[in-house]
C-alpha cells in the first residue's frame, strides 16, 4: 500500500466570510463578519482567500489577517484578475509586482500554501495564451503557484509534464461533467503540494452568472468517499503536502462536506465530527 | 444587522457620458461649462484638465486662462440624468435600497439582506462594474464597506479607477493613515482647525478624547470624533424615498375664493409635507401648486425653493406666492394639490456662534411644536393661520 503518513493535508474552504453559514449553523447565531476568522479557525487550518481575486492584496490588510490566525494555519490566495481575466498587455508586469509586495506579510510569515492562478473558460490553449501563462509563470517564479484550468484543451500531458519542470501545482477540479470543461482527474505536478477544488457538479446552474446558482450543490457521500479513495491512494503519496478546497459555499455546503470529507480520509467511516466541532487532520 | 454597502462612482460623470458620444475627446483635457454664460463656473472636467489646475465651480475665465486650448461643452443636463437612470435600473436588480447623486455618477446600495439571493457584496459590486462597461461604456470606480463613510472614503482612494474592499472590522485601521481632508462630513472650518493644532492625520486625531474635541468643536465634536474612526450609522436611504414626490391635498367642503381659507389650507398641507420631510431628515427643493376650480379648470404654478427647505414658515412664504400666481380667476375653488419634490440632505455646517434671528427663532418654535405633536398628537398644537379653514370646516 502506498506511504500516505508523510503528506500532510489541509483542506478548508473557499473563502470564510458568508453570512448564510450562519443560518447553516457553521458560525454561532449573531457572528460578526470580522469574527468570522476567529470562529472559522476553530474548525479548519487553512482557507482560500477569495478577495484577492477582485482586489489586488495590500500588505497591511495581509499583516492584520496573519496575526489573527494561528501558526500551523495557511492561506492560499487567488492571483488577483488583472493578471488572468482582465490582463492589460503593458500592465500586467506591475500588477504582480504589487501582487508579490501586498503577499509579502503572508510569506514572511510562513502562513501561505500558495497562489492560485484560475484561469477563465475562454482561456484555451493558443499560442496566445500559451505564451502569456509561460510569461506569468516566469514572473511569479520563486513563489509556491497552482494552476486552475477552465478549459479542457489544458488536459494535456506536455502541459502537466512542463508543469512539473516547473514544479508548479495543477489544480484537480471537481465540477459539473459539461462540454468545454476541464475534466475531473487526479494529477500531481509538484512533489511539494497537490491542490484539489470541489466547485460542485450543479450543471444547471453552472452557467447561470450568478454564483449563488453555481455553486449550489451537495456532495453525496458516494463521490465524496470515491475522492477520499482517490486522494489516498492516487494523490498523497506523490506530495508531501496537499490543499483541498470546497468552493459550494451556498447555504453553508462547503464547510459541511469539507468535514465529512476530514471524517472519511480519517477513516472514521460512519462517526461524524460535530457539524461545526474542530477538526484535525 | 451588519451592513454590506457598495459605493459606485463614474468619476467625471459628465465628462465620461459626452466622451462617449464623442470618443476622439477621450484621454485629452475636456471642460464642460455654459460657455455662453455670464460669470459661468466649470460644472466638471477631464482627469487631465484636473492635472492641468482645472477644478469644479472655479469660474470659466480662471480656468481658460490655465489653458486657452482645453476644449469647452456645454452642459447637458437631461443627458446625464439619462444616463444616471440607465444604471440606476441596472442596480435595482439587487437591491431597492439606492442612494444617488443627482446625475453625479454616484451610487450607494445597501446589499446587506440580499447576500443569500445574490452571493457575496464583492461579487454583486463586481458584477454592476461590469455591466455598467459592457453596456454603457462607463467604468465605475467601486468598494464594498459596512458604512456609506467607509466606502466613500475607500473610492476616494482609488479614484479615478479601481476598487476597494473594506473588509468589516477594518475599518479603523483603514483610515489611520489617511489624511483628514479624505473624511468626508469634516468640513473646511474643521480641517482648518485640527491643523492649527498640528493634526493633519486620522491617527493623530484619534488622539484627541471627545472631550478634548469638544473645547474647540461644541456641539460638532460627536460627529468629527465618529466620523474618524469610521462610524456612520445613516442609512442608504430607499429608493422611493430619494425620488419621490410628497404631496398633500385639500377639499374645500364649499368651494371658496376667500384668500384666508386658501391661505390657511396651504399652510395645513405645508406642515403635513415639512413633518414628513423633517421626519427623514430632508429638505424639499421644489413646489408645485395645482388649484382645481369649480368649473373643473385647472391652474398650476411652479417654483424652485432656495433655499431648499422643511421649516414650515419658510415654505409658506414660497408657497404663497405661487397661490398668488396660479389663482387667476375669479371661479371658486374647490380643490388644491400641494406637491414638494427634489429632495436634498439639509446643509449639516453650522456657525459656532449663531446670533438669534427670526430664522432661528421659528426653526426652535417648529422644533418645539414636533415634539408637543410627538407627544400629545398632531392636534395638540395649531398654527393660528389654520384656524380660519377650520372655522370654516366645521
Amino acid at each position: 500500500m502506498a506511504d500516505t503518513t508523510a503528506c500532510r493535508l489541509y483542506i478548508g474552504t473557499s473563502g470564510y466570510s458568508y453570512g448564510e453559514w450562519i443560518d447553516s449553523g457553521f458560525y454561532p447565531d449573531g457572528t460578526h463578519s470580522s469574527n468570522m476568522l476567529d470562529s472559522y479557525i476553530k474548525t479548519f487550518h487553512t482557507t482560500e482567500l477569495n478577495y484577492t481575486w477582485y482586489q489586488m492584496p495590500k500588505a497591511p490588510a495581509m499583516e492584520r489577517m496573519c496575526e489573527k490566525v494561528p501558526e500551523h494555519f495557511k492561506f492560499a490566495a487567488k492571483l488577483t484578475r488583472t493578471m488572468t481575466h482582465e490582463v492589460k498587455k503593458d500592465l500586467w508586469q506591475k500588477e504582480v509586482l504589487a501582487f508579490r509586495q501586498g503577499m509579502e506579510p503572508l510569506i514572511r510569515a510562513g502562513r501561505l500554501l500558495c497562489i492560485l492562478i484560475q484561469l477563465p473558460p475562454y482561456f484555451e490553449r493558443s499560442v496566445d495564451f500559451r505564451n502569456y501563462l509561460a510569461a506569468l509563470l516566469d514572473e511569479l517564479s520563486g513563489l509556491p503557484l497552482a494552476v486552475e484550468f477552465r478549459h479542457d484543451s489544458w488536459a494535456n500531458d506536455k502541459v502537466f509534464s512542463e508543469l512539473a519542470r516547473r514544479k508548479i501545482t495543477l489544480v484537480n477540479v471537481d465540477e459539473p461533467d459539461l462540454p468545454g470543461l476541464f475534466p475531473r482527474l487526479s494529477v500531481v505536478t509538484n512533489p511539494d503540494l497537490f491542490y484539489v477544488r470541489f466547485h460542485g457538479r450543479n450543471a444547471k446552474g453552472w452557467r447561470s452568472g450568478s454564483m449563488q446558482k453555481q455553486f449550489d450543490y451537495d456532495y453525496r457521500d458516494e463521490e465524496l468517499k470515491e475522492w477520499a479513495e482517490r486522494i489516498r491512494v492516487e494523490l498523497m503519496p506523490e506530495a508531501a503536502s496537499g490543499g483541498i478546497f470546497f468552493n459550494n459555499h451556498v447555504r453553508g455546503q462547503a464547510p459541511k462536506n469539507a468535514l465529512r470529507l476530514i471524517d472519511l480520509l480519517l477513516r472514521k467511516g460512519g462517526k461524524k465530527t460535530p457539524w461545526n466541532g474542530p477538526s484535525f487532520i | 444587522m451588519e451592513r454590506a454597502i457598495i459605493h459606485l462612482n463614474i468619476a467625471d460623470f459628465a465628462v465620461a457620458v459626452e466622451t462617449n458620444r464623442a470618443p476622439s475627446l477621450k484621454g485629452r483635457p475636456l471642460i464642460i461649462a455654459p460657455e455662453g454664460a455670464p460669470r459661468a463656473v466649470v460644472y466638471d472636467m477631464s482627469d487631465e484638465a484636473y492635472k492641468e489646475g482645472v477644478r469644479k465651480g472655479i469660474p470659466l475665465s480662471r480656468a481658460r486662462r490655465l489653458n486657452q486650448k482645453i476644449p469647452i461643452l456645454a452642459p447637458s443636463f437631461n443627458r446625464y440624468e439619462q444616463a444616471m437612470k440607465d444604471l440606476l435600473k441596472e442596480t435595482f436588480a439587487f437591491t431597492p435600497l439606492i442612494e444617488y447623486g443627482q446625475a453625479d455618477g454616484h451610487i450607494f446600495m445597501d446589499v446587506s439582506a440580499s447576500k443569500r439571493l445574490f452571493g457575496p457584496s464583492v461579487d454583486v459590486a463586481f458584477r454592476l462594474k461590469k455591466t455598467f462597461k459592457k453596456a454603457f461604456n462607463l467604468d465605475p470606480i467601486w468598494s464594498v464597506a459596512t458604512s456609506k463613510l467607509v466606502a466613500k472614503v475607500a473610492t476616494r482612494l482609488v479614484k479615478p479607477l479601481g476598487e476597494y474592499i473594506v473588509a468589516p472590522g477594518d475599518e479603523e485601521a483603514f483610515l489611520a493613515p489617511l489624511p483628514l481632508s479624505l473624511i468626508p462630513g469634516l468640513e473646511k472650518p474643521d480641517l482648518k482647525r485640527l491643523k492649527e493644532f498640528n493634526l493633519f492625520f486620522v491617527s493623530e486625531a484619534r488622539g484627541l478624547t471627545l472631550e478634548q474635541l469638544k473645547i474647540p468643536f461644541l456641539q460638532r465634536a460627536p460627529l468629527i470624533y465618529d466620523r474618524i474612526r469610521g462610524i456612520d450609522p445613516s442609512p442608504v436611504r430607499a429608493f422611493s424615498e430619494t425620488t419621490s414626490t410628497l404631496s398633500a391635498d385639500h377639499e374645500f367642503s364649499n368651494d371658496t375664493n376667500t384668500a384666508g381659507s386658501l391661505r390657511s389650507a396651504l399652510y395645513l398641507m405645508i406642515e403635513q409635507i415639512c413633518r414628513v420631510l423633517r421626519t427623514r431628515n430632508l429638505h424639499g427643493g421644489c413646489t408645485k401648486l395645482i388649484l382645481s376650480y369649480s368649473d373643473g379648470v385647472q391652474n398650476t404654478s411652479a417654483s424652485r425653493l432656495s433655499p431648499s427647505t422643511s421649516n414650515d414658515m419658510a415654505m409658506f412664504k414660497a408657497c404663497a406666492l405661487l397661490l398668488d400666481k396660479a389663482w387667476t380667476r375669479r371661479v371658486r375653488i374647490r380643490h388644491m394639490r400641494l406637491i414638494c419634490e427634489k429632495f436634498c440632505p439639509p446643509m449639516v455646517q453650522t456657525e459656532l456662534f449663531t446670533p438669534e434671528t427670526k430664522e432661528t427663532r421659528q426653526v426652535a418654535l417648529i422644533q418645539a411644536m414636533d415634539k408637543i405633536r410627538n407627544r400629545f398628537g398632531k392636534h395638540a398644537i395649531k398654527a393660528g393661520l389654520t384656524l380660519t379653514e377650520n372655522r370654516i370646516a366645521s
